[in-house]
């Protein structure tokens, strides 16, 4: 096509100029060097200087006219720049880069000398631009670009003659150049932005044709500026994540390109390896821009998309290795958005077929292997968003199903076969065809589908199992190792509450013999706080989920072996006066309440009596919340011990239901052994008058049980719910203002009203005047003070008086005996 | 009546060490509020013809009142010697192990009468058992309703328990409560 248009006609490039022989002059050396190598130096005597000046100096199909019109368009070409040369101060290009035309020819920043001249100039300098560029067809997007380019260059020719028509030239001439410098810097921005757009748009209606201006685009970001980079990085990412195919592409092998194929398979296959690299340098860019602390975010987020969108592609397991490691970076974005897309890997199985959850829990029980389980807790969360089959522990049944079946079908075999010998063996070999097509047919159906095979996930399965568990041994065992070393020394155990949550989740699925072992630590850590030495300790709550996980794995296995969990109750048992409620998390006690005591089927009546008595008693000391929680579980428990009722009987010593033991020891560490069913809990009848309505309606009800009966139906929620429902943050309710009632005239002074609406704390505090408050208090506590001054001075008269009788009395004795 | 010495004393603690572990303590330092001294004294052991007896101070004080012949028996009996001097906790104790018991086990109420004509407990009849019991512990045998029927030795440990068939033994028998009917002669 291009042949048939108008060639450009490229004139002779100009004769070096011409130097008279006589001004010649040969050096001594080079007539030497000529004398010895004659043969090499002789070609140039034999030279044809005529017909090689006229081969140079024709031009093809260049009429005379025409010709001549050239030459001095040329030589005035030349004078032109020539004259621009003088006028113009060429600035130096370490101060202003140069523009390189589509043409290639470099143009030097300059500097216009005089004002007037520039606008002519610059028009000038335009049309050279124009007619220097070769006739080439351009594409419409890079004719479309070119034009903008143009269009602006002459805008900041004007602008800058504006500029220097206002300040003076020499001093002011570096200013210039680096406004000029900003301005070309914020031009060639905008320009690489509309380039980027420009690719972006065009990869994206048409990937297969403009495949190779995703090597532009990459070119773009390797850009020195951060902004230009980060717009660079995004545009490719939405390209990729819309381009990218829903297959591996495997790079065909070198037998495979010998081969001959057709022009169709040929474009696919250049189309995918030029793909396949860009994409390579991509994420290759993407992991090494992530160390920088500019990129760190954006990078981030790019491997995190493209993760999410497309598992199932090459290079996943680079992906895969930034993101784990950004799982438990100190930022906290960067960490969401890690954990954010390792969830999602997991949730969404089906798009990578598994192999992608094995690996990422892998490489996290890794990442805890080498941190030593100093990670933070969101790194272990992850596994929550796990799932797993629910026969995965049970695959022996299937094996030995099997194993049956192979057994059967041999035997059957073994007593046809002898008997069938005889028969036609036509027949025979027809039933083995039709059985080989059967299992071809299978097979190739089997490759077909994109289903997975059961055996093959269910071996991914087990390898994420493991690996799990293997994470959570290794926590609870650093965890152990901590608390048996550490004498004094403070550690922290981020780990060990996701870890105990995972527990609980996976229970179901933990091999048995794994549960001894597990039972074991559990039951280390649960009494690890309770020796006396304060050094080193777990937390209440971390105890108390101890507690709650080891009964989740016992009821979770219970078809196994019911096991009574002494020990976990004696330390919940102890836990309940651990409790603190500013330190301690409610909801941890009222679950731990909820499954060990009201979820369990039978108690031992000691025990149950023990746990009953001391609920009562934490029921006095806490807060609303916490006592409802308390007493809801207390009615439980007595609903479910008939035996246990008697502690609402006022017989102190039991009778004959105290079992062996006749007192109640109230500080017993074994619940078995407190002799609680000898009591009378008289602290139902305090809490008939709290002050919170709902738990002094239940302190009677649950007092007036075994009066009553079973009429009244007995609202079933759980200890959690009750805790919920009665927490400060639900504080809903007006108490009666008992102003009147206080009929102790002491405290006239220092009344304070204060009905609580519906407001929350906060309002709380803005509400009372402080000052008032204060000053109520301040008054209160100086009537308290004179009150026991009072006292005091009394009881000092008292004696003083007593003392002074006693001498009257025994003056009087005295006189009498005399 | 005679205390126990050393020899005697060492066994029957061994024996009661492997059914209440570190209840012992209770047990022996048990505050007793019989008899009408204010002041709780103290449960000690005593030997009277071979057999031994569980028995507050204050009791002992007055038994020294009765002939030696004419004493059959005071407190609470918990065991015997026999005649190679071997002791042997007797079914009288299971109150006193049933209180203080470290291990339990809790009957179905199917194989409760199986247990009390005298047989082993087997894994089928097991409703509960508690968790770390080793071999040769001392377990006590509870019904589904908390009565303490009768106590024996494990023959396996719970974890072994977990993986055993139906029919495997679990606990071996040494004393129930219906050896009261069957053996009245022998007590």
């Amino acid at each position: 096509m291009r042949k048939k248009q108008k060639q450009k006609i490229v004139l002779p490039p100009e004769l070096p100029p011409e130097v008279p022989d006589d001004e010649i002059q040969v050096s001594d050396e080079d007539l030497q060097f000529v004398d010895q190598n004659r043969d090499y130096a002789g070609f140039v005597s034999n030279l044809d200087t005529k017909s090689i000046t006229k081969h140079v100096t024709r031009v093809a199909d260049v009429k005379d006219d025409a010709l001549e019109s050239m030459y001095e368009r040329r030589l005035r070409k030349k004078s032109a720049d020539k004259d621009k040369e003088e006028d113009e101060v060429e600035v130096d290009p370490v101060d202003a880069l140069p523009v390189k035309t589509l043409d290639g020819k470099l143009y030097y920043r300059t500097v216009p000398s005089a004002a007037k001249k520039s606008e002519t100039e610059a028009t000038a300098a335009s049309e050279d631009n124009g007619t220097a560029t070769p006739m080439v067809k351009l594409t419409k997007a890079e004719k479309r670009a070119k034009q903008k380019k143009l269009r602006k260059e002459a805008k900041k020719q004007v602008k800058e003659t504006a500029q220097s028509d206002e300040v003076r030239q020499a001093p002011q001439s570096e200013v210039l150049d680096e406004v000029k410098k900003e301005l070309t810097a914020e031009e060639a921005n905008e320009k690489k932005k509309y380039r980027l757009a420009e690719l972006g748009t065009a990869l994206l209606v048409d990937p297969e044709s403009n495949i190779k201006s995703l090597r532009e685009m990459l070119q773009i970001a390797k850009d020195g500026d951060h902004s230009i980079v980060i717009l660079g990085l995004k545009s490719l990412l939405a390209v990729f994540k819309d381009i990218l195919p829903g297959y591996r592409i495997r790079l065909p092998t070198e037998k495979e390109q010998q081969m001959l194929v057709s022009k169709a398979v040929k474009k696919t296959r250049l189309y995918e390896s030029t793909l396949l690299t860009a994409y390579k340098a991509f994420v290759q860019k993407l992991i090494a821009l992530e160390e920088q602390a500019v990129y760190k975010r954006v990078a981030m987020r790019c491997i995190c998309t493209l993760l999410e969108a497309v598992p199932h592609f090459n290079f996943r397991d680079n992906l895969l290795v930034a993101v784990v490691k950004g799982i438990s970076s100190q930022d906290d974005v960067v960490r969401k958005l890690c954990c954010a897309t390792v969830k999602s890997l997991f949730e969404h199985e089906g798009k990578h077929g598994g192999e992608a959850t094995v690996e990422a829990v892998k490489m996290i029980a890794e990442l805890v292997k080498v941190h030593n389980c100093q990670l933070h807790p969101d790194s272990i969360d992850v596994f929550m968003s796990l799932s797993f089959d629910e026969d995965l522990g049970k695959p022996e049944s299937s094996e030995v199903d099997n194993k049956t079946k192979m057994k059967n079908s041999k035997k059957k075999r073994k007593l046809v076969e002898p008997n069938k010998l005889p028969a036609s063996e036509n027949k025979r070999s027809r039933q083995e065809i039709i059985s080989k097509t059967r299992e071809e047919v299978k097979a190739d159906y089997k490759a077909a589908s994109f289903a997975q095979d059961v055996a093959e996930r269910r071996r991914m399965q087990s390898d994420t199992l493991s690996a799990v568990f293997q994470t959570f041994f290794r926590i609870l065992k650093h965890a152990m190792q901590s608390l048996a070393s550490s004498m004094g020394e403070s550690f922290s155990l981020p780990l060990l509450a996701p870890c105990l949550n995972g527990i609980g989740k996976f229970s179901h699925i933990i091999d048995l013999d794994f549960m001894a072992d597990l039972m074991n630590y559990l039951r280390k850590l649960a009494g690890a706080g309770s020796q006396k030495n304060d050094s080193h300790h777990l937390t209440v709550s971390e105890r108390l989920q101890c507690c709650i996980v080891a009964f989740k794995v016992m009821k979770n296995n219970l078809e196994a072996l019911n096991v009574d969990l002494q020990e976990f109750f004696v330390q919940l048992y102890g836990l309940i006066l651990e409790y603190r409620p500013g330190r301690d998390k409610g909801e941890v006690l009222a679950e731990a309440l909820k499954i060990m005591l009201c979820d369990d089927r039978q108690h031992d009546t000691q025990r149950a009596a023990a746990f009953v008595k001391r609920l009562a008693t934490f029921s006095l000391s806490f807060g609303s919340a916490e006592s409802m929680a308390a007493l809801v579980t207390l009615r439980h428990l007595l609903h479910k011990n008939a035996k246990c009722r008697n502690l609402l009987e006022n017989d102190a010593g039991g009778g004959s239901v105290s079992g062996g033991i006749a007192k109640y020891n109230p500080y017993a560490t074994d619940p078995g052994l407190s002799g609680a069913l000898a009591s009378v809990l008289w602290e139902l009848n305090l809490l008939t008058k709290h002050y919170h309505p709902a738990v002094s309606t239940m302190a009677s009800s649950i007092s007036t049980m075994n009066t009553v009966g079973n009429q009244v139906s007995h609202s079933n929620i759980s200890p959690q719910q009750a805790f919920v429902q009665l927490s400060h943050e639900h504080e809903s309710f007006i108490p009666a203002s008992n102003t009147k009632k206080t009929s102790n005239k002491r405290k006239k002074g220092c009344r304070l009203s204060f009905p609580i609406s519906s407001a929350s704390k906060d309002e709380l505090m803005t509400l009372a005047d402080e000052n008032a408050v204060r000053n109520k208090l301040s008054e209160h506590f100086l009537i308290l003070d004179n009150i026991v001054e009072n006292e005091r001075l009394r009881t000092e008269l008292y004696c003083t008086n007593m003392s002074l009788k006693l001498c009257e009395q025994y003056r009087k004795q005295k006189k009498r005996i005399r | 009546m005679r205390p126990l010495d050393e020899n005697e004393t060492t066994q029957v603690f061994e024996k009661l060490f492997k059914f209440v572990g570190s209840n012992l303590k209770n047990i022996v330092e048990n505050p007793s509020h019989e008899g009408p001294d204010p002041n709780p004294g103290r449960y000690c052991f005593r030997l009277q013809k071979n057999r031994v007896y569980y028995v507050s101070e204050s009791l002992v004080k007055r038994a020294t009142n009765i002939k030696r012949e004419n004493l059959v028996s005071l407190g609470t009996q918990i065991g015997k010697f026999t005649k190679t001097g071997k002791f042997q906790l007797t079914i009288q104790s299971l109150n006193l192990l049933a209180a203080n018991a470290k291990h339990k086990v809790w009957l179905k109420p199917t194989s409760e009468m199986s247990f009390l004509y005298g047989n082993n407990v087997l894994k089928g009849g097991l409703g509960r058992i508690t968790e770390n019991i080793n071999p040769n512990d001392g377990v006590v045998v509870f019904s589904m309703s908390d009565m303490p029927l009768g106590f024996g030795v494990a023959a396996k440990s719970t974890q072994d328990c977990r993986k055993m068939d139906p029919n495997g033994i679990v606990v071996i028998h040494q004393a129930d409560i219906g050896e009261y009917l069957r053996m009245e002669d022998e007590l």
